[in-house]
């Protein structure tokens, strides 16, 4: 029997092809329908790596629920009328995370004002929204100041370090990697963001009635209290779900 | 992930559709070059198993014959080259332990790369381009797309004409974002493939070239 509802797994800028992925969010989406009480096969599940795929799919109709990193949320909450279920604790990370912006060591950076020129490159970078109202909130950026998705912060590093006029702006497990680059010595911490969430999940459009989205919620919260549930949650890098505890800004239009 | 060996074991393929025995110790017989040959020989049938338990199998036979050769000659850039080889089994047969696998493997194909850089068609930079640009990249795994399309470049420029260096560098410029220099490779890589004779490498390359064609987008 085809899933009555779609769960869309979105992460532009991760690692990880739609194929590689599927398995593990099929398990997903049976697990959580099944801890929620919902029929089998009611929910169904699928991933795309990225913001236009993860999009385009959230735009169909079949489409209740989507798991998204904070920045997506950010960016689309407000057009996709994405309602918080439930904050994801993520293995190694937590529930919450702060971003780092760094620049050249030495380098002419040391503030806001002097950023004019500078392009930010994040893997976050596709969401604008994020990365000036979230991450670099207490930064007021000059407003020529670009703003680029990369997939590849390594060599975004590189180019930090050789003094290109490029920042990075690191998410906490690749900020906490810096010092085991050989080049450590040549980048510097400029700013960090407040703590803010990993990742969510969300009602998308009211597309999920109240009671389906509670227990749904439930579910997700008591997920790691069975071994089975766990076991599902560990094949995708987390550890459970927390209620939403979000910033008092976070997806305002 | 795909290695694209690329050594002439086509005679023994047709073993891939059984299962292995369970590894046991190569004879002390055997030769360096045989040696190769059987870890050359796991790895083509890995590529084509499904069944993740004759994977782990394949994985753990080439290991073994590996280690044998490079008990027999430590520095051989066959041994090293297939070592590393044997490593990429191991990374695939088990996710969980593939970042250390990986860089195991890297470190092994840099031997090779320094012992011999022509072997089998500058195999070891070409092996070593496809793990950096297929790997996790930093800080999840040792994937590094700009040092893979390095790699990608020496191997090219050692063995030109042999169609595999020419798809590794098609692949790596796309990794990094140089979509016209991927179309110019991967045609280039075409017109290579078709002035081969007809064997099951030539369409297995054939097919990798024109899906991947498929894929780039339109170059401005």
């Amino acid at each position: 029997m085809a899933a009555l509802a779609t769960l869309v797994f979105c992460a532009p800028g991760y690692p990880g092809g739609a194929g590689d992925a599927q398995p593990f969010v099929d398990q997903f989406a049976k697990a959580a329908a099944a801890s929620a009480g919902w029929k089998a096969d009611s929910l169904g599940a699928v991933y795309d790596p990225t913001e236009q795929g993860g999009l385009a799919k959230l735009a169909e109709k079949d489409s209740v629920l989507a798991f998204l990193p904070y920045a997506f949320y950010v960016q689309h909450a407000a057009a996709l009328h994405l309602a918080p279920l439930a904050q994801a604790d993520v293995a190694g990370v937590g529930t919450q995370e702060r971003w780092t912006l760094v620049g050249k060591a030495g380098g002419p950076v040391t503030g806001p004002a002097s950023m004019t020129g500078y392009t930010i490159l994040s893997v976050a970078g596709y969401a604008p929204e994020f990365v000036k109202h979230s991450a670099l909130a207490e930064w007021a950026l000059p407003a020529d100041v670009k703003i680029e998705a990369t997939g590849q912060i390594l060599s975004a590093l590189r180019r930090v370090a050789s003094g290109e006029p490029v920042l990075a702006l690191l998410d906490q497990t690749q900020a906490a990697a810096l010092v085991t680059l050989p080049f450590a010595a040549q980048i510097k911490t400029l700013t960090q963001s407040a703590a803010l969430p990993v990742a969510l999940i969300a009602v998308v459009d009211s597309r999920l009635p109240d009671p389906r989205a509670k227990a749904f919620q439930a579910a997700l919260v008591k997920l790691n209290s069975t071994s089975d549930g766990a076991a599902t949650l560990a094949s995708l890098k987390l550890k459970g779900f927390v209620l939403p505890q979000l910033p008092g800004n976070a997806g305002k239009p | 992930m795909k290695l694209n060996v690329g050594v002439a074991v086509a005679a023994l393929t047709l073993a891939g559709c059984k299962t292995p025995p369970p590894p046991i110790a190569p004879p002390s017989s055997m030769t360096v070059e045989q040696l190769a040959a059987a870890v050359a020989l796991d790895a083509r049938r890995s590529d084509l198993e499904t069944d993740s338990k004759i994977r782990d199998q394949l994985a753990a036979d080439a290991l073994q014959n590996a280690q044998a050769c490079l008990e027999r000659a430590p520095q051989a850039a066959a041994c090293l080259y297939y070592d590393g080889i044997a490593l990429g089994l191991k990374a695939r047969a088990h996710p969980l332990q593939a970042n250390e696998a990986l860089k195991s493997m890297l470190d092994a194909l840099g031997g090779a790369e320094a012992a011999d850089p022509a072997y089998d068609q500058a195999g070891p930079a070409r092996v070593k381009a496809l793990v950096l640009i297929k790997a996790p990249a930093w800080p999840l795994g040792p994937g590094d797309a700009e040092a893979g399309l390095a790699a990608a470049r020496r191997a090219a420029a050692l063995r030109p004409d042999h169609p595999p260096n020419v798809l590794a560098l098609a692949e790596a410029l796309a990794k990094t974002g140089d979509v016209h220099g991927a179309q110019e490779s991967y045609r280039r890589a075409r017109d290579l493939i078709q002035a081969l004779p007809s064997s099951r490498d030539r369409d297995d390359w054939l097919h990798e070239a024109d899906q991947a064609l498929g894929k780039l987008p339109a170059a401005h």
